[in-house]
């Protein structure tokens, strides 16, 4: 038999009928466990993260809680609530997708984006301050003759506090370029209440991301917040001033 | 398959503002902990609420409820994270190299006798600069 030789796969219905099969797109459930599938990468991924970032915790525990102590609680808190009320919006962006309502549909993804947006301007703020703060990798090290300022599990936290914050951005910029294609195809009736696994497994990886926050915000921003009591960071270093670390 | 049901606007959004409201107050939960109580175990405690959070996005935003197959294999994927972290959880506890490794406790425990998890927070700035003269000092031992 050649290797070029056309062979029709057939699919059978539940009487026994055979079938030609001539696509996969009206698959819902394979498109939905395909991207499952990826998202199982991604935990893998972020999986592994936790797991260097754990073992140094392990190794440094006190140096660890004094870098969390030091990180801005209000602002990593605004951000949770904001991730948690986008995740509120896609999940019901996708609801009014699927009950008909196309307009509504979009509008909640266009309410999602705009929190996509908060989020990553609220992190912005945060490292832009942290980066006065000399906490940027290794900043301190580089201005002061390769002498840094903090001990070393200290910044082995905020190495992994930026890589992983950095990397997590990374996947909520993705986010807000697949909503932008996801409206796309929307607007050009490729995405229907009929056919809108394009829509669920965006609303999934939004989910996802929101899911990873709810681990990467209390291990970096909580660890350290018993650490001499609990108290509120000073609100005047979101405006440019110094804060009383150093 | 279920890609042509229509769903019921108005009769499921009420499932969503619930694990909204949910997922509210664990997070104010979060907040209030480690001044609050089980403040000898924040770390365990803030981690066993993401947990649950985890848990409630994962059933009812990410529809996993019902779905078995699917559920298997997070379950699968996720145990396979947890061994390698049991693993390496395991190894680090018992850490033989601190004498040789660099990355050693020599910076954390021998730095300052005063560092530890209950340091006040005015004491804070003091143990630092403990810490970068017992640093700068090991670094310009090391040049020579």
């Amino acid at each position: 038999m050649s290797s070029h030789e056309y062979v029709p796969e057939i699919a059978t219905t539940r009487d026994g009928v055979e079938h030609e099969v001539q696509g996969w797109q009206g698959d819902f459930y394979g498109g939905k466990l395909g991207f499952w599938l990826f998202m199982l990468t991604e935990v893998l991924m972020f999986g592994a993260m936790f797991m260097v970032l754990t073992y140094y915790f392990t190794l440094h525990q006190s140096d660890y809680i004094d870098a969390s102590a030091s990180l801005n609680r209000v602002l990593g808190g605004f951000n949770t609530v904001v991730l948690l009320i986008s995740a509120l919006t896609m999940g019901l962006g996708l609801l009014k997708m699927r009950s008909g309502d196309i307009k509504g549909a979009k509008l909640m993804i266009w309410a999602t984006i705009f929190f996509a947006f908060l989020f990553l301007g609220v992190k912005a703020i945060e490292w832009s301050l942290e980066y006065q703060h000399g906490v940027f990798l290794g900043l301190d090290a580089l201005q002061s003759g390769n002498v840094h300022s903090k001990p070393f599990g200290q910044i082995l936290f905020f190495g992994m506090y930026f890589t992983m914050t950095g990397l997590h951005g990374f996947h909520i910029i993705i986010g807000i370029g697949l909503m932008l294609w996801l409206l796309k195809r929307i607007n050009a009736d490729l995405v229907t209440p009929e056919h809108h696994i394009l829509h669920w497994n965006i609303a999934l990886y939004w989910d996802l991301v929101h899911l990873i926050w709810v681990f990467v915000f209390p291990y970096f921003y909580m660890i350290g917040a018993d650490a001499g009591g609990y108290h509120i960071p000073d609100i005047g270093s979101l405006f440019g001033g110094h804060s009383n670390e150093h | 398959m279920s890609t042509n049901i229509k769903v019921d606007y108005q009769a499921e959004k009420g499932g969503y503002y619930k694990v909204l409201i949910g997922l509210l107050i664990l997070t104010s939960i979060t907040f209030i902990q480690p001044s609050m109580f089980l403040t000898d175990a924040t770390f365990v405690v803030q981690l066993l609420i993401g947990l649950i959070k985890a848990i409630i996005i994962l059933f009812y935003y990410m529809h996993l409820k019902g779905e078995t197959l699917i559920g298997w294999t997070v379950v699968f994927a996720v145990s396979v994270v947890l061994f390698f972290f049991s693993i390496v959880i395991f190894d680090v506890k018992n850490f033989q190299f601190v004498d040789e490794s660099h990355i050693s406790s020599a910076v954390t425990s021998a730095g300052s006798p005063t560092a530890g998890h209950h340091s006040s927070h005015s004491d804070e700035s003091h143990t630092t600069s403990e810490h970068t003269s017992s640093v700068s000092h090991k670094a310009t031992h090391s040049e020579h």
